[in-house]
């Protein structure tokens, strides 16, 4: 396809310097032709007939095709009543003008043919030369010098042939290395190409025989194929990913769910076994049902994540006054941390507002406060911290218990990941894992940090910039802010 | 359990549940209360026997053959029956528990639940009383709450309360003699739909017990165990 086109561009190339190189050396033989005619006639006028045929013999007789400027001249002088008056051609039926005639054969050429297939310069008697194997066509113009004197004078056009022939044969050369080198490299190109196109599918097949840690191998030339090899591994590595994930997920949910199963078939067998009295029963049977609630609870938590991570709940954002909600959370909380021993403070900076689901953004700083009291000795201070710098919110849950180790940081936001410190402390381990979903679904980051010693976790967010006017106080004592309408009459 | 049956009027509930199993716990349940259950096993004939108008409370499953629990309360709301409806569901969703709320809906229990939770709450839908807006001053024993003023006396003495322990307070005494849950607290007084790991209720319950106690030997708030809380008017 590309071959053609160039192939035809090239030829279009070679046309026009075929043309150009006719063209210029036409016109150089024509000056030639003028030149002789007008030394010729100059001659005639001046000294007569005699001398116009004087000067023709000479002409002719210096002919030498080693001169490029007279290569395979003709002349013919004559008298339209009497014929030829000198000249290397037979008389001709006199005509005006630009002529072409066919190169007549000339006295002694036969003779001289095998020199001239040899291509050899023969000079034969000074007079008549044949240019290499040729038989080409004469070029010339005719003049009436006077009434009844005809002059021709005209070139070959051999070397003009020549260079068209050469043009010719170079336009072959290169013709046929084009398609030559086309060919082949379209070849060697397609079949790499294909070799290519081949490994990926066998990549793509081995993925859907099973084989998930097979990747398509790089040649590392970064071409167009690389890249697209590059970009499907990495859609791959995604793939796997998630697919890990799933797997944990459903190993974990499996196993999570086993071990309060587990208990609680031991409780009922054993209340079934053991069990004499009604308070053995009743005691068996509440435990029971604890540890179904707890059971449940690891459903309602697994099912909320999930729905959270499907985004829908993001049509029903609003604006959600950040500051409210962690004064609320603190008011919350104080006397909880109070009675397990804990100190909450706040530093929270008023009037800081974002976009979000209120009761989705109260679930998540309830989590993380919860967390960082359940997971914190007695003693430990804990403070509920909100800035904004110029477009971000950054709420802080931090503390100064034992922290997390900074590998873990990441982990802990894992669904059923629990620190080993933790294992023994009440929790599901999926509480952070929901902070994680509601922190994505607000678009929010979630950093875990140092803080040297204990735990910061901080949800960075895009806040609403400040309206001008007022806001109300809210902070009185609105009872009942639930969506329940309460029913009139 | 039967502390607040003397004073409680019998109670006509319409429950339309398809699950019959769990339709036959709750009638026996609510008939050791003392209380009345028709039961409707679709929804249309929950449709129809609400519009009927006998009933306290109607206990409605979100998910019903032939009319869903949503569209009947909207029907019930268009035709204007106003009786207080409590759906229960499976679907925990948040959008779920707002659209049921915005059908016309009063309260919303997701399955499964403790008995005691669902009863509770049937008997605070089933007592609001007409126009409780006009209400400015809320009494329950010797405790005197002015809603205008948000002061609270405790036979004459003035106590000062914080603006969570005030609204705690005046849910407990709008519905004295009442169990109210755990989460129904969290619910009305903090706007917390799911259950938290801690103690946030208990915590703020004995604040508000100290400050309510001080000087003063008897506790109006009773604990109920394993359930919720009730003030003894």
């Amino acid at each position: 396809m590309f071959a053609a086109l160039f192939l035809g561009l090239a030829g279009a190339l070679i046309a026009v310097v075929y043309w150009i190189v006719e063209d210029t050396q036409t016109a150089a033989l024509i000056n030639v032709v003028d030149a002789d005619i007008s030394t010729i006639n100059n001659g005639y006028r001046e000294k007569g007939l005699e001398e116009a045929v004087e000067i023709v013999r000479q002409r002719l007789g210096s002919l030498d095709y080693s001169n490029v400027d007279l290569p395979g001249g003709y002349i013919l002088l004559e008298d339209t009543t009497h014929g030829k008056l000198a000249g290397n051609l037979t008389s001709l039926q006199p005509q005006l003008g630009l002529i072409s005639l066919p190169r007549p054969r000339r006295e002694h050429e036969e003779h001289k043919e095998k020199e001239h297939r040899a291509g050899e310069h023969v000079d034969s008697a000074g007079e008549v030369k044949s240019y290499p194997h040729r038989r080409g066509v004469v070029l010339g113009k005719g003049v009436y010098l006077a009434e009844g004197v005809y002059l021709f004078v005209g070139r070959d056009t051999a070397t003009i042939a020549a260079a068209r022939s050469r043009i010719l044969q170079a336009f072959a050369w290169l013709t046929g290395a084009t398609i030559i080198l086309a060919a082949v490299g379209g070849i060697v190109f397609s079949v790499q190409f294909l070799r290519r196109i081949d490994a990926i599918a066998r990549t793509c097949n081995a993925i859907v025989a099973g084989r998930f840690n097979d990747r398509i191998p790089l040649r590392g030339s970064d071409d167009e194929l690389d890249r697209l090899a590059r970009a499907i591994n990495t859609m791959l590595d995604r793939i796997a990913a998630l697919l890990d994930n799933l797997r944990q997920v459903s190993s974990d949910v499996a196993h999570d769910l086993r071990t309060p199963l587990t208990h609680l078939r031991q409780r009922l067998e054993n209340a079934h076994v053991k069990s004499h009295t009604m308070e053995d029963y009743s005691a068996a049977v509440s435990q029971a049902i604890a540890d179904t609630d707890q059971l449940l609870a690891i459903f309602t938590a697994l099912l909320r994540i999930s729905q959270i991570e499907a985004g829908t709940r993001m049509a029903a954002f609003s604006e959600v006054s950040l500051s409210d909600l962690l004064n609320r959370i603190y008011e919350m909380y104080r006397p909880v941390a109070e009675d397990q021993g804990h100190v909450l403070a706040r530093e929270v900076r008023e009037g800081v507002k974002v976009r979000g689901d209120a009761e989705l953004l109260t679930q998540l700083f309830v989590n993380v406060v919860e967390n960082a009291l359940r997971h914190t000795p007695v003693g430990t201070k804990i403070v509920i911290a909100l800035d904004t710098s110029s477009d971000a919110a950054t709420a802080k849950v931090c503390d100064n218990g034992p922290g997390i180790a900074p590998e873990d940081h990441e982990k802990v936001l894992r669904r059923f990941y629990r620190v080993a410190t933790s294992r023994s402390t009440p929790g599901n381990g999926l509480g952070l894992a929901l902070v994680a979903a509601i922190a994505k679904l607000h678009q929010a980051r979630i950093e875990l940090s140092d803080n040297a010693p204990g735990l910061c976790v901080s949800i960075v967010a895009a806040v609403i910039p400040r309206h001008p006017r007022l806001r109300g106080d809210d902070e009185g004592c609105h009872s009942s802010t639930t969506s329940s309408p309460t029913t009139a009459s | 359990m039967h502390a607040g049956l003397a004073c409680a009027p019998t109670m006509n509930i319409l429950l339309i549940e398809d699950d019959l199993e769990m339709a036959q716990a709750l009638i026996a349940g609510f008939g050791e209360q003392g209380y009345l259950v028709e039961h409707a096993a679709d929804g249309e004939e929950g449709l129809r026997l609400a519009s009927e108008q006998r009933h306290q409370v109607i206990v409605v499953d979100r998910m019903l053959p032939r009319l869903d629990g949503l569209t009947l309360v909207k029907r019930l709301r268009a035709n204007s029956v106003m009786t207080p409806v409590i759906y229960l569901t499976t679907m925990s969703g948040i959008d779920d528990r707002v659209h049921g709320l915005e059908a016309g809906g009063d309260d919303y229990l997701v399955k499964p639940f403790a008995f005691v939770e669902l009863l509770a709450r049937v008997r605070v839908l089933a007592r609001r009383p007409a126009a409780q807006e006009t209400i400015t001053r809320l009494r329950a024993g010797d405790l005197e709450m002015d809603l205008l003023q948000r002061t609270l006396t405790r036979g004459g003495r003035e106590i000062e309360l914080l603006p969570q322990e005030f609204r705690l307070l005046e849910y407990l005494m709008r519905n004295a003699n009442r169990v109210v849950t755990r989460a129904m607290l969290l619910e009305k007084v903090w706007d917390i739909h799911f259950d938290p790991q801690t103690s946030v209720v208990e915590s703020h319950i004995s604040r508000l017990r100290a400050r309510l106690n001080q000087g003063s030997d008897t506790d109006p708030i009773q604990t109920i165990r394993g359930t919720g809380y009730k003030l003894l008017a």
